[in-house]
């Protein structure tokens, strides 16, 4: 804990304990719309936290924040040590070392799956080719698709193109991984293999961000639950906590919405 | 097995009545129609032939071996020669309009099109000010303004009295001399040498290339390449003690010697059709990368690709590929209109079309003639169009 | 805590744009400087030019010229009626396609002319600087007043009378011709300039748009011979470049009737020209929208019990139109372009013009070509610009195209 306020909404800090992501009252505006009004957030090094809450609460935001899709107005955001600025040096640096996995995958069609998870492995952390397959083969062999490396996106399911993303994210060696409704553009008989492979990432120690709906997932695998509503973070607490005697109302009636 | 006494007997499958029958009524629709069309086609020519016949107008192809009785300037081109080769002179200057202007026009257009998106207000509003502007006006206006109002206005080229002569170049009313290559001794196996060079050079990317992906470092292949190709061509230079000389055009008497000619015929016309199109091309271009979808941007962003990395592995693949057609589109359109250079006297296939008529040739065979010519490019370019589109085709399910 | 706190006070203002979007690198800055200077010196020596040493006499005082060419300038009164009749009916259509939208006050309607038809505004208006002539003035006048009155009254249009003002709104071009042509009028043979451009142009897309349709239909067809004729004729348009096609025209017109008939007048030959050309163009575009109509509709179609004639035009061309109404619009400014290309072959449409007037006893050998071309340039591109502005506006709202 590094702050009187960050003690007041901020949360125990799970995983290992060591602080992996720090945001301090970060707010975010869109012209007259705020979409983040001071957001309090520790994740520890290897900590699984999953953020649910209806459309509009700036879950996605705070996310893409992280590795600056969105730049945040008010607050800090410092990932491994690494404040998070105008400063290009820092952004590409915590860029490399945080990971996205996208709702729509955003593969890349005119490359072939392996060229796609190879492509920022060789550009920007420039390693030689054969290398990089070599990484790209075990990265696809562990999201349990590496017969499809030479295939094109256009030719692979919705659960298989989801997967080559998160290849294709790991391959870069992250530190943490951030997912965004992962699996909210999928069809229902394969959104088990993508969160399959998610949990296996989980139990293999990686730092996790994920915004889902998928509450199961949130039972079984994460330290922590976050929900938010409004651009606040509302409540947090262990997935028993969170689902057995949520405390704010607002909770309770979000739960009783989904479950 | 009994029969059920209460189902009806099934009576056979009638055929329809012949008017009835939809594979009959096809048939004579199309009688009809192929008939009507043959029958209006048939009075048209018939006419045509009759009234042919009736002025003396020769029917057939053999217009094409007697000669043409007009010349073509700034080319060897005399009134004796045939028609025939009046109109292949005619196809030659055609192709020059065209690859030059297709070639300038694209540069021109594509870095419009990124100025167009740039983030610096100056440069974008400049660059849409100028789309907006050349896109609205009918080209042969501006072809009639380059040519009557900048080419032949006495004060920019001048008689030859007057000539201007800005450092090296010569500008009189008979275009503008720029310097030029003049070939020596041993020319010819300079150019075999340049063109070792290429093939080098191409040999050296590629070798580039492979050590880049052992190594991870930076290719620069085509900086590489490049190198290789001017060694080559400036060592063969001086290994063969100068196979080229400089000719820098200057006054001999009433003429002007050394250096080459851009009629401003051509000129006009190259740079109207240049200027037209690449405010076209320059909206495509902006088109298809602003269709290269945001996620797309994001997730190269996310992986942490520089600028120009995502530009030039992610972007621009996909942009190329959206522009393909409508590129394709312009580069026809562009050819299509370099026949509006009878509004200005160069000699390109319809121009020398129309003298042919003008001296004495058969109208209708003439127009077949140049008709077919623009349909063979036509079809060339659509051609080349499908071969490159199907290349690089994304593959889907 | 859910209190709605203010946007951080960012920095706004002149400086603060100027820092965003002209000076954001040192790069920047000087890409701002080297092109912010290079546009003021050549908007400098344009506008300079065009107000001391252009001589604009020969625009001036043929201005009658620019806009009806050789048109008798006694009956010149019909086209007058004529625009008023085109000014109420564009205003009725207008009108009524209002109605479904609050009132606007007569400042807000202002407004949005101003915002959308600018070029328009600011061409009438030097026009009637040029003219200075007070006939022009009321015409100008009586052609808004009409308009305003279209408007009003296709507002109020209630409902049952629709079909009766979109009757009035497509009969006015006929009208039109007919007050200019008809009952002992000025016959198309002496209309040139702006109104021969607009006849060209106006007449080509109309004469073309069920020929093209029905070439699209064709090239669709099931039967072989409907769809090679179809592909035949639409390629080989397609393909050959308009001047070729004017000339063929112009020169061989003769050679196909029969000896002893005459020839049609050079404005019925450019207009069927500019017809046959046009309608090869247009069949594409309506093959793309036939294809954008998904197989579904027909085949409910079918299964309803209509005969495929019944389909083809209760179902799939009302669908298939509406998708590519901007895709014609656009055709029909090229063809507004393309209407020049008759100036070659001696028609004095308004290009026509700009070159015929420079040899004008007055005026010949002094150069002005410049100056007429400018004019006539200027005209060109304000009619080309507002139509494709208007157009991009009905493709947003109708929500056609990509994505």
């Amino acid at each position: 804990m590094t702050h009187e306020d960050l003690a007041a909404g901020a949360v125990v800090a799970g995983g290992t304990g060591e602080p992996m992501i720090i945001c301090e009252g970060v707010e975010k505006w869109f012209d007259d719309f705020q979409a983040l009004k001071g957001i309090d957030l520790v994740v520890g090094t290897q900590e699984v936290v999953v953020v649910i809450g209806p459309s509009g609460s700036g879950k996605s935001t705070l996310i893409r924040c992280i590795n600056r899709l969105e730049e945040h107005d008010r607050g800090r955001i410092i990932v491994d040590g690494v404040e998070m600025g105008d400063d290009i040096r820092n952004i590409q640096e915590i860029r490399r070392e945080v990971g996205m996995v996208f709702q729509q995958f955003n593969l890349f069609p005119h490359l072939t799956v392996l060229d796609n998870v190879t492509l920022a492995v060789r550009r920007v952390r420039k390693k030689p080719k054969a290398e990089a397959d070599e990484l790209a083969m075990e990265m696809l062999t562990r999201v349990q698709i590496p017969e499809q490396a030479a295939k094109y996106p256009g030719q692979l399911s919705g659960g298989q193109q989801q997967r080559v993303a998160i290849a294709r994210a790991l391959a870069m060696q992250p530190k943490v991984m951030l997912f965004d409704e992962p699996t909210s553009a999928l069809d229902p008989e394969m959104i088990k293999e993508v969160l399959d492979v998610m949990k296996e990432l989980a139990v293999s120690g990686m730092t996790m961000i994920v915004v889902t709906h998928e509450m199961g997932f949130a039972k079984e695998v994460a330290d922590r639950v976050m929900f938010m509503a409004d651009g606040e973070v509302v409540e947090v607490g262990t997935p028993q906590h969170f689902f057995e005697s949520p405390e704010e109302d607002r909770t309770k009636l979000f739960l009783t919405q989904i479950l | 097995m009994q029969t059920d006494e209460r189902l009806p007997q099934l009576t056979a499958v009638e055929k329809p009545r012949w008017y009835r029958d939809v594979r009959v009524l096809r048939v004579i629709i199309q009688v009809v129609i192929v008939g009507g069309v043959v029958a209006i086609a048939a009075f048209f020519i018939g006419n045509m032939i009759a009234n042919m016949q009736r002025l003396g107008i020769s029917l057939g192809l053999d217009y094409l071996t007697q000669p043409a009785e007009f010349t073509i300037p700034g080319s060897d081109f005399e009134r004796t020669g045939t028609r025939l080769e009046a109109v292949l002179v005619g196809v030659g200057n055609t192709f020059r309009i065209a690859i030059a202007g297709i070639f300038f026009a694209t540069i021109l257009g594509v870095l419009l099109g990124i100025a167009r998106l740039s983030k610096n207000w100056l440069v974008s509003t400049g660059a849409r000010l100028y789309v907006e502007f050349f896109r609205n006006i009918p080209v042969l206006v501006i072809i009639i303004f380059a040519y009557l109002v900048v080419f032949l206005e006495p004060r920019i080229f001048p008689r030859f009295e007057n000539a201007r002569e800005i450092g090296p170049f010569i500008i009189y009313v008979r275009g503008v001399f720029f310097p030029w290559y003049e070939s020596q001794a041993n020319f010819f196996p300079w150019v075999v040498i340049m063109l070792a060079g290429v093939v080098a050079g191409v040999f050296v990317s590629r070798w580039r290339e492979r050590v880049s992906e052992k190594t991870g470092a930076s290719a620069l292949s085509l900086l590489w390449g490049l190198g290789t190709f001017l060694a080559f061509a400036v060592i063969g230079f001086f290994a063969l003690g100068g196979p080229a000389s400089l000719t820098i055009p200057g006054f001999e008497g009433q003429v002007v010697v050394g250096g080459i000619r851009v009629s401003p015929e051509y000129a006009a016309l190259l740079i109207s059709l240049v200027i037209y199109t690449a405010s076209h091309i320059a909206e495509i271009t902006r088109g298809s990368i602003q269709a290269v979808s945001k996620g797309q941007q994001e997730a190269a962003t996310a992986l942490a690709l520089s600028s120009a990395q995502r530009i030039r592995y992610v972007i621009l693949p996909q942009a190329f590929r959206v522009a393909i057609p409508p590129l394709a589109n312009q580069y026809l359109n562009l050819t299509k209109n370099s026949s509006l250079a009878v509004a200005i006297a160069y000699y390109e296939v319809t121009k020398v079309t129309t003298d042919i008529i003008g001296n004495g040739g058969p109208a209708p065979q003439s127009f077949l003639v140049l008709m077919i010519i623009y349909l063979i490019i036509s079809l060339i370019i659509a051609a080349l169009s499908n071969v490159v589109n199907r290349r690089l085709a994304l593959v889907e399910r | 805590m859910t209190t709605t706190a203010k946007p951080p006070v960012r920095t706004t203002g002149p400086l603060k744009w100027l820092n965003d979007n002209v000076f954001r690198t040192w790069w920047d800055g000087i890409v701002t400087v080297v092109a912010g200077g290079l546009l003021l010196w050549l908007l400098g020596s344009f506008l300079s030019w065009v107000f001391t040493s252009a001589e604009w006499d020969i625009v001036r005082v043929n201005l009658v010229t620019f806009m009806v060419g050789r048109f008798p300038r006694e009956e010149l009164w019909r086209v007058g009626v004529a625009l008023l009749i085109l000014a109420f009916a564009g205003g009725l259509l207008l009108g009524m396609s209002l109605r479904l939208k609050p009132r606007v006050t007569a400042l807000e309607a202002l407004r949005t002319f101003a915002v959308r038809a600018w070029p328009v505004a600011i061409l009438v208006v030097l026009l009637l600087i040029l003219a200075s002539s007070l006939s022009a003035l009321v015409l100008v006048a009586g052609a808004t007043l009409a308009f305003i009155i279209g408007r009003g009254g296709g507002y109020r249009l209630p409902q049952s009378r629709t079909r009766l003002g979109m009757v009035v709104g497509l009969l006015s071009p006929f009208a039109f011709v007919a007050v200019i042509a008809g009952f002992g009028g000025v016959g198309w043979n002496l209309w040139g300039g702006l109104l021969l451009t607009m006849l060209l142009a106006v007449g080509g897309i109309a004469l073309s748009f069920p020929f093209g349709v029905m070439l699209a239909l064709g090239r669709r067809s099931t039967l072989p011979a409907a769809r090679w004729l179809s592909i035949t004729y639409i390629e080989v348009i397609r393909g050959v470049p308009l001047i070729t096609l004017l000339f063929m025209g112009f020169v061989m017109l003769t050679l196909f009737l029969p000896a002893g008939v005459s020839a049609p007048s050079l404005v019925i030959r450019g207009i069927v020209v500019l017809t046959i050309f046009t309608a090869a163009y247009v069949a594409e575009i309506v093959r793309g929208g036939l294809q954008s109509v998904p197989n579904g509709q027909v085949e409910a179609a079918h299964a309803l019990g209509m005969s495929p004639i019944q389909t083809t035009f209760n179902i799939v061309l009302p669908q298939a139109l509406t998708a590519v109404i901007p895709a014609l619009v656009g055709q029909f400014i090229s063809l507004f372009k393309d209407t020049s290309l008759v100036a070659i072959v001696g028609l004095l449409e308004l290009l026509g013009v700009a070159q015929a007037i420079t040899q004008q006893p007055a005026f010949a050998g002094q150069g002005l070509l410049l100056e007429t071309l400018l004019f006539a340039s200027l005209i060109f591109w304000v009619g080309s610009f507002t139509m494709s502005r208007e157009s991009q506006r009905l493709e947003k709202r109708l929500g056609v195209g990509e994505r």
